[in-house]
């Protein structure tokens, strides 16, 4: 066992730019991708204010059609791929390890490299603008407009590229989470005592596992297509443009609850803390969102109602995407039900949370609408869709986000947001999203397509459109609101405490800002909410929990040491991608920079293989390669057994757990089933911190 | 008014309708806007009056024709349902959000409740049921609305997409095998059914009549139909539905419903020779010669498929070559031109002429007729040429 | 797709103890494969929904010699087994074996892919590329992405060799080499059913213009054949 002695002081400083460029810490991570991801999204609604300036008149010139087609473009792919995936994944990264009681996630170096494709991804995209080549053929890019001959400059190609590096970013992120909720939690935590954002995240990474796979080999497909003469999607060679279509939306639907199920776990944090009650139905919810992941497989052909996929099929896909609203259905009344006989404190977290309630089930209902095929008929490829899509993206996943926001902001700064400025900004969002997108579902039905850059003022489509494009004024302001309390809040001292709410997570029992090891010595978890059942009995008791667990000196506890080589193999990714947009026209080696990226992500991977997750200790001591790390407090470390005594790893000892009854294996230091501790005597560490 | 909000009806009711379905619908945003959102509710209603007041020309609503109807009312009682179901869920939401908003002093917990199974139960089964009511009426109305109904002698026509205009051919046009191939303009007889054949021959378009059916797509590829049947004379507006490069906002068409025996006149008339002035003569020499419009335009009659075809292999395969292009045979029957875009008049077919390009952006007959390959994009035409142009092709009737 | 995983020889002594007892990295290990059979499942899919719709030749009936890619599918099973031996050999820390039997692996995985070299250049000099018609960029496709995984494999494999020469590899590093196997035998499983679909159900396959009875479309299809 490790001794004081052994411990070498963590080398890098812990500011300066440096080291935010090779940290590896989750809760650096999380905000590296959320600042970025927040600067995607005012570009993306830079992007959306071009849209309805154009479209605030009829016969307007302001843009050409070339550039507007651009804007709805880059719009939907920018708020999908670069805001709502990486302001999840943002809270994916800070809150999971807190909430589930772990040092850091299980492969920290992996999540930062994580980000750094993530960030290079949106460059590449982004890139396109500064050669005037902008993807242009919509978020979906249909096949065969994509093709050479339709499309003949760069722009998709640049679309492919970016987001297939984007998909790297994505699925290791998928990966790490998984392993990190599977494995990594605190003793006691069994799976049905996982806050459900800790589910909602398990059952988004999973989504992702499974989806972006299919969407990389469209995207494979169409790169061949349209630079080695393929015809995966070229009628004239045989090709099926359709076949796209499938592949695109049976990533595409599991994808838009990749971008819902992360703001429903938020929002099912929040209600129960400002309505100071459990979750109603906790495993109902559960249930409900892995069922909603389980059928947003079986869905993805209701987007394509009108490719003529014959009458039989249509009603397959009809029925099985209306059943889905059984399960969204009984999330919504869980919600209702957790608020009913509840004291509800509409802090600003909370108001975004109840206005993803009320906004998601407009939105939700639209999307029924769509659902039945033969109306839908009418309704396709009409604003009545733009409704939808930003009832539940604007009015769901975004105001899910801002609830997560205002609900962890004291967490991760130490410091409260000013509630004014907050509540005027839900206003402003909540008004402004209602004056933006309700009077789209009128213009869709009133037969306004969407992605068209002008439209005359025969249709009578003049005057709602005006409003529209007025309500993005309004968040506009909200938007420029939001930043501002930002700024203030950063520069004030901290007041927030460690338990602002009167949480019930895990994560506010700790300080805020959380230390780097984030827990000084590893709880033990008593059951779901269990924050909320420690500081009642304690109360009970006559002795209120005022106080965060004591920090400790963070240099006795490992952490992984900062490293460059995730950013330098995201570098790798980077340039074997954009080494694609660089054609020689050569017979034989046409694409020579990729291979120079390769030889960097070979290098990468090797030396970080090489390189040891910490420090090298002296006497041979242990990582916290797992993010566990080990507590290596005077008060702790002799009380706390970390490690499972030699020999006793690889046996393979049937136990039954004492409390349910559950057969085990005697790796188990608690029961997963219930979350009882495991009586062993060949297995003592159960009694671990 | 009856029942439903939106009423499938004439042009008088039309209106009335649409404001009525109107005021449904604001009364569904209200619920969701509290007090505070009142004074902007009000002027959005009143936004809302203004903005519908007009005859909405390419709405879904005030539809014609069995198929649009029965979509219609399919939607109409999706839409009460779901305003149901709004009212009741945000109801319950507000009501909740109201009455256990957390009063100072406040310190005991409210009763910590857990769940409740009989609940659970119930708010799982009836929207299930809800669900499947629905579901199966509309597989019904799917199924019966895939085919035009037995009996029904339809019309036949194919529609072929371009980029960004729309080919029509009539394989039997007036019953007697009269094959015709037209543009951008839709003649069919009232009262009998219409059966589509869908196609295209570059990307992907959708065939959308809001007034007369849903859409469906046009497919490379795929050998997609549809049909719909209009119940009254009149014109009708349509558009691509589905995003097909720079002008898709611009693709559209028209479809003139006529009287039985003025569509066969028409069937009958087309590609006889029409009589030209000198004026126009000279005009059709410009067409055919220095024009150079003859390698994309046909104006004498049905366009040949082998013709078309050759032009289509030219456009796939080449950036500046020739593109198949609209027939003109009956251009100057059109109430429209440019793909259902502007009308059609002297002045507007000039400025055409001139620069296509300042007409509709992007379309693919500025970018690769010959004549327009010229530092400002206007046609290399002296003006009497190009009025002798117009003279021309105002006599193609 | 890149492939992030970590071949890190620097696994601590005894692993952490997890939640469920599963390695982390064995797990990420498993999750990544998921996802792979995804990439997999979505390339195979597009092969098999563009059979027999090639519009010009050559088609698989006149280019696929089912004889040869039995045998070097055989090299790729039996290389599995020497995967099976060099994990053992790794838990019983035999160094030797452990450094034969890796090497054995990569090398009967590089006699794959010579194959598929060879097969690729043959299939070119008749006049199959990938730009041909639906067949070849389908096949190409999917079966270049495949060997692009084997190759990957090779390069770990070896890397692992070197790392095993230094003496590094044995019990307490076995997981390492059980990673390793684990996607090897991936690739393999991968590769059994690319063999059944495009060799032994598709590769008589005719063009649309060949008579359709020629074309057996199923397994019982290429059953009736035997
Ligand atoms: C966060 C993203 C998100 C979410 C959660 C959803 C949720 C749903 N979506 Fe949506 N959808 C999109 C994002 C999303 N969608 C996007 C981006 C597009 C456009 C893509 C493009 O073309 O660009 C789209 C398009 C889209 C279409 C294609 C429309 C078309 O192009 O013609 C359809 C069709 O069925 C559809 C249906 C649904 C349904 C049934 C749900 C359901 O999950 C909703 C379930 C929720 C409720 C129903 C409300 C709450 C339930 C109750 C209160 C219970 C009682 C209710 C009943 C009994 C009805 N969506
Ligand atoms: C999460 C997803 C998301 C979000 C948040 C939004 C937000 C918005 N979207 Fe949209 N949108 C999509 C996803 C999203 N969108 C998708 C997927 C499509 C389909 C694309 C396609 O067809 O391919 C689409 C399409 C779409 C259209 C249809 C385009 C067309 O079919 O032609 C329109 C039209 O009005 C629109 C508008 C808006 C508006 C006004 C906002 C607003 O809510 C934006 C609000 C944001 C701001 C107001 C930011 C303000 C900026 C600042 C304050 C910057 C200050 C500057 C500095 C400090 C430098 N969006
Ligand atoms: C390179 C091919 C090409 C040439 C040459 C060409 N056109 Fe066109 N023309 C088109 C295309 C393509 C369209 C459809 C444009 C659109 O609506 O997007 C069109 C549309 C038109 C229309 C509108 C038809 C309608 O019903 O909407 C008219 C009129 C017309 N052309 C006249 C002419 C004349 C006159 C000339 C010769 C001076 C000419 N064209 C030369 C390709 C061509
Ligand atoms: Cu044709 Cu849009
Ligand atoms: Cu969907």
């Amino acid at each position: 066992m490790a001794t004081l002695t052994d411990v070498i002081d963590r080398p890098s400083g812990e500011s300066g730019l440096w080291s935010w460029i090779t940290t590896v810490d989750h809760k650096r991570i999380g905000v590296l991708y959320g600042v970025t991801a927040f600067i995607f999204l005012l570009l993306g609604g830079i992007e959306a204010g071009i849209i309805r300036l154009q479209l605030s008149v009829p016969d307007s010139t302001l843009v050409s059609a070339d550039t507007f087609n651009q804007m709805f473009t880059m719009h939907g792919t920018t708020m999908i791929f670069l805001v709502i995936m990486p302001l999840s994944a943002s809270f994916f990264n800070f809150v999971i390890p807190l909430a589930i009681g772990a040092r850091d996630v299980a492969f920290p170096r992996l999540n930062a490299f994580s980000y750094w494709v993530f960030l290079f991804g949106g460059l590449l995209l982004n890139a396109s603008f500064l050669t005037n080549q902008a993807p242009d053929a919509g978020w979906f890019s249909y096949a065969n407009l994509t093709e050479k001959p339709f499309s003949a400059n760069q722009g998709l190609d640049y679309w492919a590229l970016g987001l297939q590096v984007l998909g790297v970013s994505s699925l290791a992120a998928a990966f790490n989470f998984i392993v990190t909720i599977v494995n990594m939690r605190a003793p006691g935590m069994s799976l049905m005592r996982m806050p459900l954002f800790v589910w909602m995240t398990l059952v988004t990474s999973i989504l992702l596992v499974l989806a972006f796979p299919v969407i990389t080999v469209g995207l494979i497909e169409l790169t061949f297509d349209r630079n080695f003469g393929t015809n995966f999607f070229v009628p004239e060679g045989g090709g099926d443009p359709i076949l796209w279509q499938h592949l695109f939306w049976v990533f595409g639907h599991p994808e838009v609850y990749i971008l819902i199920l992360p703001a429903m776990g938020i929002v099912s944090e929040v209600l129960p803390t400002f309505s100071r009650k459990p979750l109603f139905g906790y495993p109902v919810v559960v249930f409900s969102g892995v069922v909603i992941g389980i059928m947003g497989w079986a869905v993805w052909s209701h987007h394509m109602f009108t490719v003529g996929l014959g009458p039989v099929a249509v009603t397959v896909f009809m029925i099985t995407t209306m059943l889905i609203a059984v399960p969204t259905g009984v999330k919504i009344f869980n919600w209702i039900g957790t608020l009913w006989g509840g004291q509800i404190d509409l802090k600003t977290a909370m108001l975004f949370a109840l206005g993803f309630v009320a906004l998601f089930i407009v939105g939700g209902l639209s999307g029924v609408s769509h659902a039945v095929a033969p109306s839908d008929n009418q309704q396709q490829d009409t604003y009545y869709i733009v409704a939808h899509i930003h009832y539940v993206l604007f009015g769901g996943a975004l105001f899910g986000i801002f609830a997560g926001v205002y609900y962890w902001f004291p967490k991760l700064t130490g410091k409260l947001f000013h509630e004014g400025l907050g509540k005027l900004h839900f206003w402003l969002y909540f008004i402004g999203m209602n004056v933006t997108f309700f009077p789209m579902h009128y213009l869709g039905l009133n037969g306004m397509p969407r992605r068209i850059y002008t439209y005359a003022s025969e249709f009578g489509w003049d005057g709602l459109n005006l409003l529209a494009s007025l309500g993005y004024l309004v968040l506009f302001v909200g938007t420029l609101i939001f930043m501002v309390n930002i700024l203030i809040s950063l520069r004030k001292e901290p007041d927030a405490g460690h338990d602002p709410w009167d949480a019930p997570g895990l994560e506010w029992s700790i300080a805020s800002p959380p230390p780097s090891y984030n827990f000084a010595k590893i709880p033990e978890v008593e059951g779901l909410d269990h924050y909320w059942i420690v500081k009642r009995r304690a109360a009970a008791e006559g002795r209120p929990v005022t106080e965060p667990e004591a920090y400790v000196d963070p240099s006795t506890i490992h952490m992984p040491d900062p490293s460059y080589w995730p950013l330098v193999t995201a570098i790798g990714v980077l340039v074997l991608a954009a080494g694609m947009l660089f054609d020689t026209g050569w017979d034989y080696i046409r694409f020579p920079i990729p291979f120079i990226g390769g030889i960097i992500c070979f290098i990468g991977i090797i030396a970080w293989a090489n390189e040891p997750p910490a420090k090298e200790h002296a006497g041979g001591d242990h990582h916290a390669e797992d993010g566990h790390g080990m507590a290596h407090h005077p008060a702790t470390a002799t009380a706390a057994v970390m490690e499972r005594p030699a020999g006793a790893a690889g046996v393979t000892v049937r136990l039954l757990c004492s409390n349910c009854g559950n057969q085990l294996s005697s790796s188990f230091r608690f029961c997963p089933y219930c979350g009882g501790a495991v009586e062993s005597p060949a297995d003592p560490d159960h009694q671990e911190g | 008014m009856g029942l439903l909000p939106f009423r499938g009806a004439d042009s008088q009711t039309l209106r009335a309708g649409d404001e009525k379905g109107k005021t449904t619908l604001m009364s569904k945003r209200f619920t969701i806007t509290r007090k505070p959102l009142l004074l902007l509710g009000i002027s959005a209603i009143l936004l809302l009056v203004m903005a519908c007041a007009p005859d909405a020309k390419q709405s879904t609503f005030g539809t014609s024709g069995p198929v649009a109807e029965q979509q219609l009312l399919l939607f109409n009682v999706l839409l009460w349902v779901m305003i149901v179901v709004f009212v009741l869920v945000e109801g319950v939401l507000l009501y909740a959000i109201i009455k256990f908003r957390r009063r100072p002093g406040q310190d005991e917990l409210p009763p910590q409740t857990h769940g409740h199974t009989a609940l659970e139960i119930t708010w799982t089964i009836v929207p299930t049921i809800l669900i499947l009511g629905l579901g199966i009426w509309s597989a019904i109305t799917l199924f019966n609305l895939d085919q035009p109904p037995a009996g029904a002698d339809a019309l036949e026509i194919t529609a072929v997409g371009h980029q960004w205009w729309w080919e029509f051919e009539y394989p039997d046009a007036d019953g007697n095998g009269k094959y015709i191939s037209t543009a951008n303009e839709l003649k069919v007889p009232v009262d009998r059914a219409v059966r589509v054949n869908l196609r295209s021959d570059d990307v992907i378009h959708s065939f959308w009549i809001p007034k007369l059916a849903g859409k469906i797509d046009m497919v490379p590829t795929r050998e997609n139909y549809m049909w719909f049947q209009a119940d009254e004379t009149g014109t009708f507006y349509g558009q691509c539905a589905e995003f097909c490069g720079t002008a898709h906002a611009q693709m559209k068409f028209l479809v003139q419903v006529l009287p039985q025996e003025d569509y066969l006149d028409w069937a009958e008339r087309f590609g006889e020779t029409p009589v030209l002035s000198a004026q126009a003569q000279a005009g059709q020499s410009v067409f055919n010669g220095t024009g150079g419009c003859l390698v994309c335009h046909t104006a004498t009659g049905s366009d040949d498929p082998a013709v078309v075809d050759s032009r289509m292999q030219s456009f796939l395969t080449t950036e500046t070559g020739i593109a198949p292009g609209p027939n003109l045979t009956d251009l100057a029957t059109r109430e429209r031109f440019g793909a259902g875009l502007v009308d059609m008049n002297r002045q507007n077919l000039r400025q055409w002429i001139r620069n296509p390009e300042d007409v509709k952006p992007g379309n693919h007959m500025s970018g690769r007729a010959a004549i327009y390959q010229t530092s400002d994009g206007r046609a290399n035409l002296s003006e009497t040429e190009i009025t002798s142009l117009l003279e021309y092709l105002l006599s193609l009737k | 797709m890149a492939h992030h995983t970590e071949i890190s020889h620097h696994a601590p002594e005894e692993e952490h103890p997890t939640t469920t007892g599963i390695n982390n990295r064995k797990l990420l290990m498993w999750v990544f494969l998921s996802s792979d059979c995804l990439f997999f499942g979505s390339l195979i899919a597009t092969y098999m929904v563009y059979r027999g719709q090639s519009l010009v030749g050559p088609y698989p009936v006149d280019i696929i010699d089912v004889p040869i890619t039995t045998i070097s599918t055989f090299v790729l099973l039996c290389s599995s087994f020497a995967m099976v031996r060099a994990l053992a050999a790794t838990n019983e820390d035999r160094q030797g074996a452990i450094i034969f039997w890796l090497l054995m692996t990569a090398f009967l995985g590089a006699i794959f892919i010579g194959f598929q070299v060879y097969e690729f250049n043959l299939f070119k000099t008749e006049g199959l590329r990938i730009d041909t018609n639906l067949f070849g960029t389908t096949f190409f496709t999917l079966t270049g992405f495949h060997g692009a995984h084997v190759t990957l494999g090779i390069v770990w494999l070896l890397g692992l060799a070197w790392v095993a020469k230094k003496g590094r590899v044995g019990p307490k590093t076995a997981l390492d080499v059980e990673l390793a196997g684990l996607y090897w035998h991936f690739v393999d499983i991968v590769w059994i059913v690319i063999f059944t679909l495009l060799y032994l159900i598709g590769g008589f396959d005719t063009g649309p213009a060949g008579d359709p009875s020629l074309v057996p479309h199923s397994i019982t299809g290429f059953l009736g054949l035997i």
